[in-house]
């Protein structure tokens, strides 16, 4: 395990990971000796302001070999989204349609529904059982004065991937003012992203430093030239004026040191996370009954293992995971704060038995076979515990009672 | 103090303060406050008795009794929180009214905080040794107290134990031939199936939610949200006529408010296809097909393809090709081209075909 305790079996990447030992190594020094400002004229300044620009070109060759001048740093991806978005609509006055989906990360849903809440048109895209899109409703939603399209690359509860190489290019053959924004914040390190061959119709990228082993508090925004889009965060002229706040040194370093390590032996990082990702995936279905993978008809991150485990409820199950130690999340009601479960998950219609009794387990390349072995040795336990207590459950024959079986093919609801 | 403390709450924590020795109040959390999340703010009791029952110890309580003489059911999976309760009493030869119960049951679909109070019903019931019109006097507080405490969002997990009960004791009366109007016992289950319902996501109606601001002396939405969850999906019953805050103006009267108004998301507009000169979209489309079913797709089936039309925008034609060619980058330009070149010609030089 990379900085986390020993005894920690870290299952929830996808929410944030581990700082690799070598980011912290590169930041160091630009927590400590090179402290200075990289905007300062000195002499002592400039070994800091080239960090930052062999940063950005790190960056720039990471997302496909772009200019480097197109790869803006911010505070987060949540940032980035928001400078992404609303830059665009300031920049566009003249259009006032957004194409969205519905199951976006609420950095872009909550932004969407302010500006449909400022007067623009959004359109919500819904998704089928798998979480795809249908690209004849993406079509249909395109519009004379549609202004940007705003959709995610993979999404962090499924891992589902959606065709933005296709959307994209969609996009632009249909009207090439229309600007493409994609979050990649759960796709960076684990999918190729080149912005020049295979996603050369992509206007705006955002991405975050610690969903690959970066420290939190480290964003990017990958702006292609020409795009009509103002800044958001307004103030000195860091970043070529398009993002003000002096440049967060050390934390750029480390995400830039991150990037270099994705790109490190790459695809059998990959490979060795989707193989430890099947093997608990196979194992888990064929030793729990009346389970589903969430997104398994969809292509899908390699990392990503979204189950969803009929008549029992999420958090009692990560209660009792993170007795054994193991970090896992949930997109049930009771652990969300709010009283509805995950957007995500209705948008897919998924059974009422099953939409409370969520699973996500997301992978990273620190994860340990010993780990997953782990898993699959405690889970089926978990869900037999809480099973034994359901009231929906024949605990004396082991199986759903006969009401409750024709429950689980009952589709709950997208709206709300 | 919790939220949710009924007018027969305050007098039932002193009945049940003579039977219980109190938690050591250095044990009580400062639970009012909001909890951020969830990041799970229980009290290790909570804590330790969802453990216990979860690995069935010995002396907890899950599980259902055949042939009860008390059955009550509250919640529902579609809402994420559903509980089944039963119990069984020494019946009273003589008196059902000296019926006690002896044994509690639960099964519980739901979080930890859940489980935890339903345990915590079942065992406030069995260690009273209560008949059942006085185990009615047991409340959401008291559940709360036998937990040191839930998180103000969990508050109606403890709700829902003492609604189960109520359901139970009412059940129970009715096997028994127990007239409790006469005893004067204000339980009213069939409340919930009466009555306008405000609250669509979690079915709760006028009446129902009306007692349960008066009786959990619920001030606010955000009190009536943490407490029994109306009003804690879609939003929508807030503040619409004979929403949540009418509800709570008609019981405590009118509270200074902030309006919201929430904006609605219009359907996806048709986009306007060409101007009034032209010939109308129905018109376009079905020249489009002729041609299509005319010229085109003879054309390319003789290579094996085929094309499918997905959507027409304005002169903007989305195509998807099939069949043989479908996979080849090179091939399907050249058939994207023949395609173009073809409606060009035949029904409109705009046209573009973009290629699905």
């Amino acid at each position: 395990m990379a900085s986390a305790a020993d005894d920690v079996v870290y299952f929830d990447n996808n929410a944030t990971t581990p700082v690799a030992p070598e980011v912290v190594e590169a930041m160091m020094p630009y927590l400590t000796t090179e402290y200075f400002n990289a905007s300062s004229a000195y002499e002592r300044a400039r070994p800091v302001a080239e960090a930052v620009t062999r940063s950005r070109a790190t960056l720039a060759r990471f997302l496909g070999g772009v200019e480097p001048d197109t790869i803006l740093f911010t505070s987060c991806a949540t940032e980035s989204v928001n400078a992404a978005i609303r830059g665009a609509v300031h920049a566009n006055p003249h259009r006032r349609h957004i194409i969205t989906t519905r199951v976006e990360h609420p950095a872009v849903l909550e932004v969407c529904k302010e500006m449909a809440g400022a007067g623009l048109e959004v359109t919500f895209l819904p998704v089928d059982r798998s979480g795809r899109l249908d690209t004849r409703d993406f079509i249909r939603a395109l519009q004379p004065d549609t202004l940007l399209v705003a959709v995610m690359h993979a999404n962090n509860e499924t891992g589902v991937i959606f065709p933005i190489e296709e959307l994209s290019r969609l996009t632009k053959e249909t009207d090439p003012e229309i600007l493409f924004f994609t979050d990649a914040t759960q796709t960076a390190g684990k999918l190729p992203l080149d912005l020049r061959r295979t996603l050369p119709h992509a206007d705006m990228l955002a991405c975050s430093g610690h969903k690959l082993h970066a420290p939190k508090g480290v964003g990017a925004l990958y702006v292609k030239r020409g795009t009509r889009c103002r800044p958001f965060m307004v103030g000195g002229h860091q970043e070529s004026g398009r993002r003000a706040g002096t440049e967060n040194v050390p934390f750029i370093v480390g995400m830039a040191r991150a990037v270099e390590l994705a790109e490190d032996r790459h695809d059998a990082t990959v490979h060795r996370i989707r193989t430890l990702r099947d093997r608990l995936e196979k194992e888990l279905t064929a030793r729990i009954p009346c389970l589903e993978v969430n997104g398994h008809d969809a292509p899908r991150l390699p990392n990503t293992l979204n189950l969803a485990v009929h008549f029992i409820e999420g958090e009692g199950m990560l209660y009792q995971l993170n007795d054994h130690g193991i970090c896992a999340s949930s997109g049930s009601a009771c652990t969300s704060g709010s009283l509805e479960p995950s957007h995500v998950l209705k948008a897919m219609r998924i059974p009422f038995t099953a939409i409370h009794g969520s699973v996500r387990f997301s992978l990273s390349r620190y994860t340990t076979e010993g780990e997953v072995d782990r898993v699959i040795e405690v889970f089926p336990t978990i869900v037999a515990n809480l099973r034994r207590l359901s009231p929906y459950w024949d605990q004396r024959h082991d199986r759903p009672r006969p009401e409750s079986e024709a429950m689980m093919r009952e589709e709950s609801s997208p709206a709300g | 103090m919790w939220i949710a403390c009924s007018a027969r709450g305050s007098t039932l924590v002193i009945f049940l303060a003579a039977r219980y020795s109190a938690p050591p109040t250095d044990r009580f959390l400062p639970t009012t406050t909001t909890v951020p999340n969830m990041g799970w703010e229980y009290s290790d009791k909570t804590k330790q008795i969802f453990m216990d029952a979860v690995q069935g110890k010995p002396g907890t309580h899950l599980g259902e009794i055949e042939n009860p003489d008390g059955f009550g059911e509250h919640g529902s999976i579609a809402c994420g929180d559903a509980l089944r309760f039963t119990f069984r009493v020494e019946r009273d030869p003589a008196d059902p009214l000296k019926d006690v119960i002896v044994e509690a049951r639960y099964l519980t679909f739901g979080c930890t905080s859940a489980i935890a109070a339903s345990e915590a019903l079942c065992t406030l019931i069995e260690q009273g040794g209560y008949t059942p019109i006085q185990a009615l006097k047991i409340t959401n507080g008291n559940i709360v107290d036998f937990l040191d405490g839930l998180p103000a969002q969990k508050i109606h997990c403890s709700v829902m134990g003492a609604e189960a009960l109520e359901a139970a004791v009412f059940n129970w009366a009715q096997r028994r031939g127990v007239d409790l109007r006469e005893l004067g016992v204000d339980i009213r289950p069939e409340e919930r199936e009466e009555g306008r319902i405000v609250c669509q996501c979690f079915t709760l109606s006028e009446p129902d939610l009306k007692r349960k601001i008066r009786e959990l002396g619920l001030k606010t939405i955000a009190d009536i949200t943490g407490a029994i969850k109306a009003g804690g999906a879609c939003m929508s019953c807030h503040h619409v006529p004979g929403g949540l805050q009418d509800l709570l103006n008609q019981v405590w009267g009118p509270q200074p408010t902030v309006l919201k108004v929430l904006p609605s998301y219009p359907e996806p507009r048709e986009g306007p296809p060409g101007s009034q000169d032209e010939i109308s979209p129905f018109q376009f489309s079905k020249k489009v097909e002729k041609a299509m079913e005319e010229y085109i797709r003879p054309m390319l089936q003789q290579h094996g393809g085929d094309v499918e039309l997905v959507d027409i925008k304005d002169t903007l034609l989305y195509v998807r090709l099939t069949g043989s060619c479908a996979g080849c980058a090179g091939a399907g330009q050249t058939q994207k081209l023949m395609i173009e070149t073809t409606l060009k010609e035949t029904v409109d030089e705009r046209i573009r075909v973009i290629a699905v």
